[in-house]
């Protein structure tokens, strides 16, 4: 396949040890009590004077261009996501509102909503916020208003799906002028915690993937200077603002995708020692099981390969919409199955919890949903293949 | 990072298959099928863009281009059509064997006669056990198949054939004639015993020629059912654009990429001299002939009973990339090999990663 550097190596190495070290205890434990590790848990100080590993695990980069290294935050994506998933998405660092502050941001913005991340003192989250109750995957109906009020904007509505949200030193907050002006009316604005009106309501109870905070806010006339609109007024003209959106999910569709290849591994090797443990001659159930273990590997090697295409794309800045959008639709059913498979290979070992598969069973699911259902590429991919028609 | 960009001069290669078999082959397949043959013309050209040579080591008499070069000519010339391809290479499907075989000698006589277009080689994959008889269900009927290697577990033995094939009808790929042929009182030329990834070095290299016809095939297919399904009009918008076939349009698009992916990487792997080449060789043709045998149906499905007549193309890569789904030993033999080595074949990329908790 690849011959990585000795640098990424090491970073991988880095990513294995931190990953067995915290990340997979860590994430079993909020599997257990259903609660996301406190932000104040010492593994993420630990990260955080580790300096850019956090950023590169959640595929950050400190600015643009040349520092963003995409083959290395793809496969850290995938080694962390191999030790947990979850608690791979709480690590510190911009998250998915960085990504968006990358595609739109002002100079001046990024100094100041990014320059904190590089204070290694304590932990820092950012986070972003696009779906609403009422909308999911069709983000064009997002409900949320943004009203201009002198040199103030003032935000009302519902948030809710944003990852390390509650934790976060900021949210990105996807806003529109007006429902009717459809993607045209969107705007994104960055909202402080403890912003007055900007209140967490809960912390969502989810089947799996509990290692990370899920947070649902409502936005109650909440108020932010002119400046922390993203990208100033001029960024908007036109469809900019939403294909700042949709730049955001370009970035990170193989990174999600490479996730799940990373939590395929975990449950392959979780069947591969369950058959050399219990089937270590030959015999019918063995020879399954190996035919098994042969196809999980036939689908992560080829979900892999698409998700470096579509990075190898990016990084020579060529357009790559469809191929993130095969890497995003292509690899969770394939993890799915594969997971599935691993655990036909256990049988009823499989159901009990200790054996680690039933939760990646239940984590993997959010995979196939999270940054574009499969549903939405297929309709992303028919789209640049076949002209499939907008609004349909 | 650079292996998903092809070299310039394989992107030449690639370049000019692909018009030659746009302006060339397809408007030709037809009659090619009806006579059993390609034109001595198209069968020159193919000649000189080198089919024969290309993945035969220059100490057999071959170009030495390696497996990828040949993976990205058979995807070119299969999509305009893959009906003489068979025949047009008459060692296609032994590489793996001349270069296993430990008799270097004999092996270049083989290629050597293959490469003079006066003999064929077959490889025939035969159950390990029960050992049952061996024969060559199918194979090209030109030129005359003189060479047989067999490879059956981890042996490998060649025959040399004195009779002539028997005329039999086949699935597909008229355009390169067809028989079959017993081994039973063929005289054997040489008997060795390989190890199981020389073995499966072997074979997988015959699946990844079957893979990368069924890659061509199948693109042409869905480039075909595109081209019609955005045209034709049903309940009031074109057939493509009911979300319904959309949808699976776009999925087997997607399977259609990894596939074409798992392959090249696979190609790219023999031609690095990888140990594990053959294992991700067999895999490729195993997403492959999955791949391709979705998007060819859905070629015939979305063009209704057009897609029934031989009046379209759609049928005819229907049946190809199914007869490739057979060959090469077929899907049970296949996943025998994966079964033999997945516990040894490491993650490219984590090798000795291990250890779950």
């Amino acid at each position: 396949m690849i011959p990585l550097d000795a640098r990424t190596r090491e970073q991988l190495d880095e990513v294995r040890e931190l990953g067995r070290t915290y990340m997979r205890p860590m994430g079993l434990e909020s599997d257990r009590t259903g609660e996301p590790p406190p932000a104040d848990h010492p593994f993420y100080l630990i990260c955080s004077r580790r300096g850019g590993l956090v950023s590169r695990v959640v595929g950050e980069g400190e600015g643009d261009g040349p520092t963003w290294k995409p083959l290395r935050a793809l496969l850290t994506a995938e080694e962390s996501a191999y030790w947990d998933r979850g608690v791979a998405l709480s690590l510190p660092g911009p998250g998915l509102g960085g990504a968006a502050l990358r595609s739109l941001a002002t100079p001046e913005q990024r100094e100041r909503f990014l320059a904190p991340f590089a204070d290694h003192s304590r932990a820092h989250w950012g986070a972003m916020a696009m779906t609403e109750p009422g909308a999911g995957s069709d983000v064009a109906r997002i409900q949320t208003r943004a009203k201009q009020d002198g040199a103030d904007w003032v935000l009302s509505g519902a948030k809710m799906f944003c990852s390390n949200g509650a934790r976060a030193d900021w949210v990105v907050v996807w806003a529109t002028l007006d429902p009717a002006l459809g993607r045209a009316g969107h705007r994104a604005f960055v909202v402080p915690r403890g912003t007055a009106g900007f209140e967490l309501l809960k912390i969502e109870h989810k089947m799996g993937s509990r290692g990370y905070e899920t947070a649902s806010f409502a936005l109650d006339g909440v108020r932010v200077p002119a400046a922390n609109l993203l990208g100033g007024a001029a960024a908007y003209a036109g469809r900019a603002g939403f294909r700042g959106a949709m730049a955001t999910f370009n970035l990170t569709r193989p990174l999600h995708a490479a996730q799940g290849i990373g939590m395929g591994r975990a449950a392959h090797d979780h069947a591969l020692e369950f058959v050399r443990a219990h089937y270590p001659s030959h015999g019918a159930r063995r020879r399954k099981a190996l035919e098994r273990l042969a196809e999980i590997r036939r689908g992560l090697a080829t979900a892999r390969l698409i998700c470096l295409h579509a990075v190898w794309l990016a990084r020579q800045n060529r357009d790559n919409v469809l191929e993130s959008s095969y890497a995003k639709l292509f690899a969770p059913p394939v993890v799915f199955r594969a997971i599935a498979a691993a655990l036909d290979v256990v049988g009823e070992a499989g159901v009990r919890s200790d054996a680690h598969l039933e939760k990646l069973y239940r984590d993997v699911k959010i995979l196939d949903i999270g940054e574009g259902t499969q549903q939405v590429q297929r309709l992303v991919i028919a789209r640049q293949l076949f002209g499939f028609p907008r609004g349909d | 990072m650079t292996q998903f960009a092809l070299p310039p001069e394989l992107e030449q290669l690639s370049h000019e298959a692909t018009r030659f078999a746009a302006a060339e082959l397809a408007p030709g397949a037809r009659a090619s099928e009806r006579a059993g043959a390609w034109p001595p013309a198209v069968l020159a050209v193919v000649e000189k863009l080198g089919l024969r040579e290309l993945d035969l080591p220059e100490s057999l008499g071959g170009a030495g281009a390696g497996a990828l070069a040949k993976v990205v000519l058979l995807e070119a010339l299969a999509a305009g059509d893959a009906g003489g391809l068979p025949a047009a290479d008459p060692a296609g499907t032994c590489v793996g064997a001349l270069l296993a075989c430990p008799d270097r000698a004999l092996a270049e006589r083989v290629a050597r006669a293959c490469l003079a277009g006066e003999a064929r080689a077959a490889l025939a994959v035969a159950d390990a056990e029960p050992a049952g008889p061996t024969a060559v269900y199918w194979a090209p009927a030109r030129p005359p198949l003189r060479f047989v290697f067999e490879s059956r577990g981890d042996g490998l033995r060649l025959y040399q054939l004195e009779r002539p094939l028997e005329p039999v009808r086949a699935l597909a790929f008229q355009a390169s004639g067809g028989g079959s042929a017993s081994l039973e009182g063929a005289r054997q030329l040489g008997e060795w015993r390989l190890s199981t990834q020389e073995s499966v070095d072997v074979r997988g290299r015959a699946r990844l020629w079957c893979a990368a016809v069924a890659l061509g095939v199948a693109q042409a297919a869905f480039d075909a059912t595109i081209a019609y399904a955005t045209d034709r009009v049903v309940f009031g918008k074109p057939v493509a654009h009911h979300q319904g076939n959309a949808f699976e349009l776009a999925v087997a698009a997607a399977n259609l990429h990894g596939a074409r992916l798992l392959a090249r990487d696979a190609a790219a792997s023999f031609d690095r001299g990888e140990p594990d080449a053959g294992f991700w060789a067999t895999q490729a043709w195993l997403a492959a002939v999955d791949a391709g045998v979705a998007v060819t149906d859905l070629g015939v499905q979305l063009l209704g009973g057009h897609g029934f007549l031989v009046d379209h193309p759609a049928e005819k890569r229907f049946r190809e990339v199914r007869m490739l789904a057979l060959l090469a030993g077929g899907r049970d033999l296949a996943d025998a090999d994966l079964a033999a080595r997945v516990l040894e074949v490491p993650d490219p990329l984590f090798a000795g990663a291990g250890a779950t908790s």
